[in-house]
């Protein structure tokens, strides 16, 4: 289900004009990250795409519906959100409950319910948690009960909003396996992200946003390399390419296997 | 994202520029003489001779204007019918309601005190509108109000503003998880449950995080502390604040007097 973004431009009741003119496509299954400096417009493109902000002027179309004629509620079904504070959305007493809470809105039947609560549930590692309130959480494993309420929604595409934020090593690992298992189920994957490192281990299209205009998007590998025009939105790229860069490497390199063959290469 | 803080609007006027006491004591002085000035007429006079012009002075007529209509008036005009109902004076019935009377005493008792509550309610609001919280504290702090007194005023001031910044993201978040908010009554009563387990959770966890925040900064150390920002106080405040001492003087003293 592809996402189309017409000449979108949003602005806010305060008159700041967040977002001046955004013309994007993004495909069916694509892994998509999102980057830019703090107030870009990142957070209010993404929240156009289930409807929560309604385009001032322009379209946004998620397949063949366009947000304008339908509710959060109903956009819901087409587009999953993982917002980025999980005790913003936490509120049932157990697990089990809280991760069932999103599917039985979208009225599913009650074996599939079911179905796709386990399998979120064992996607995020959650399985000997059910019964766990989760604020009895630590504050990872809550954010991993926050994926998990949305994955169970089982929507064609998902937003992550700055899903490693906060997270230690070992989550940032979950986070990155239960995106790589949506993207084997053929999903699409949007993701804010400031880890510039986990957005080049993880996504193959990058876009950049800076005052509420598309800076680049294109593959991770041919945006991550931009080192000065992503300065433009103060981003660095991964350390990895800056490295490589540095030692004059004539490909741009961004995951670790790539570097290691690139000097293995020049040696 | 543009989360407003308190009730507070910025803008360049002569009335944000006073000085918080200042316009503190004038708003005193207005509900004080709203309230004992031996005048009928008086919460009508200052209405349309201090605070409209008050709400003009400041460049906030327009919001205040909607403040006005969507609030103020209609708990004023509750408050009038009520006591014009009930209040039980004078003889004279001008209009009646099933078993409820209104006489002409009672109307213009009650037409002034929903005035009164009008005036008390206007004042405080361009009070809010005018004046940024913070600075309010940081000025009262420094003639000597402790800093424990400010803290309880300060968060009460913003509490509201927070929960509804707080209210709409939770809102936002579970009807991105397909609740419905948007359709019929009952569907929208069952709905409530994810909203506040949140908001109340979180604003429970909030507090707790700002009385650390404000301990680690030496909150009840007993130091005379500075402040990086220094609020105004002109010679022309400290004569406006005379001044409405004087009248608010005058107003209580000529009630006691004549009663």
């Amino acid at each position: 289900m592809n996402i189309n973004i017409n000449n979108l431009r949003f602005t806010y009741p305060t008159g700041l004009e967040a977002l001046k003119g955004i013309n994007l496509t993004i495909d069916s299954g694509e892994q998509v990250a999102i980057v830019g400096q703090n107030g870009a417009g990142k957070t209010t493109l993404v929240r156009h795409f289930n409807g929560l902000l309604k385009p001032t002027t322009g379209s946004v179309s998620i397949g063949d519906w366009e947000t304008t004629k339908h509710s959060t509620a109903k956009l819901a079904s087409r587009v999953g959100y993982v917002f980025q504070n999980p005790d913003e959305q936490l509120f049932s007493r157990d697990v089990l409950t809280e991760v069932s809470f999103g599917p039985k809105n979208l009225g599913y039947a009650k074996e599939k319910i079911d179905e796709l609560v386990k399998r979120a549930l064992s996607l995020t590692e959650l399985n000997d948690k059910t019964e766990t309130n989760p604020y009895d959480l630590s504050p990872t494993w809550r954010k991993m009960v926050a994926l998990a309420s949305i994955i169970a929604m089982d929507t064609p595409s998902v937003i992550f909003d700055e899903p490693t934020t906060g997270q230690d090593a070992v989550n940032v690992g979950r986070i990155a396996h239960v995106i790589a298992e949506l993207k084997k189920e053929g999903k699409t994957v949007i993701t804010i992200t400031h880890d510039i490192d986990f957005c080049a281990e993880n996504f193959e299209r990058v876009i950049a946003l800076a005052k509420g205009q598309v800076l680049l998007d294109g593959a991770a590998r041919e945006v991550l390399g931009q080192e000065e025009i992503l300065a433009q939105t103060y981003v660095d790229p991964p350390q990895l390419t800056r490295l490589g860069k540095r030692l004059g490497l004539k490909e741009t390199v961004t995951r670790q296997e790539e570097f290691i063959s690139a000097i293995a290469r020049r040696a | 994202m543009h989360e407003r803080l308190s009730f507070h609007i910025k803008r360049d006027s002569f009335l944000h520029s006073l000085n918080p006491l200042t316009k503190l004591v004038l708003t005193l002085a207005l509900i004080l003489i709203a309230f004992t000035f031996p005048y009928y007429w008086t919460p009508h006079i200052l209405v349309l001779a201090a605070i409209i012009p008050l709400s003009l002075l400041g460049k906030v007529f327009r919001e205040f204007s909607v403040t006005a209509l969507r609030l103020i008036i209609p708990a004023a005009g509750f408050l009038f019918l009520m006591q014009a109902f009930f209040q039980p004076v004078g003889t004279d019935i001008i209009f009646k309601f099933y078993f409820l009377d209104m006489t002409m005493e009672s109307v213009l008792f009650a037409f002034r005190n929903a005035m009164r509550v009008f005036v008390m309610v206007s004042a405080f609001t361009l009070f809010l509108v005018t004046t940024h919280p913070s600075e309010l504290m940081s000025d009262l702090t420094r003639r000597g109000l402790p800093g424990q007194f400010a803290y309880v005023i300060i968060s009460t001031l913003q509490i509201l503003p927070q929960m509804q910044a707080k209210a709409q993201t939770i809102i936002s978040a579970q009807r991105s998880r397909g609740l419905d908010t948007e359709s019929s009554f009952l569907k929208r009563a069952g709905s409530l449950i994810p909203l506040i387990g949140p908001l109340v959770f979180g604003s429970l966890v909030e507090v707790e995080e700002r009385a650390i925040a404000i301990e680690a900064r030496g909150f009840t150390s007993k130091q005379v502390k500075t402040s990086l920002h220094e609020v105004p106080d002109t010679a022309f405040d400290q004569f406006l604040r005379w001044a409405l001492l004087v009248f608010i003087i005058i107003s209580i003293g000529l009630n006691l007097w004549l009663s």
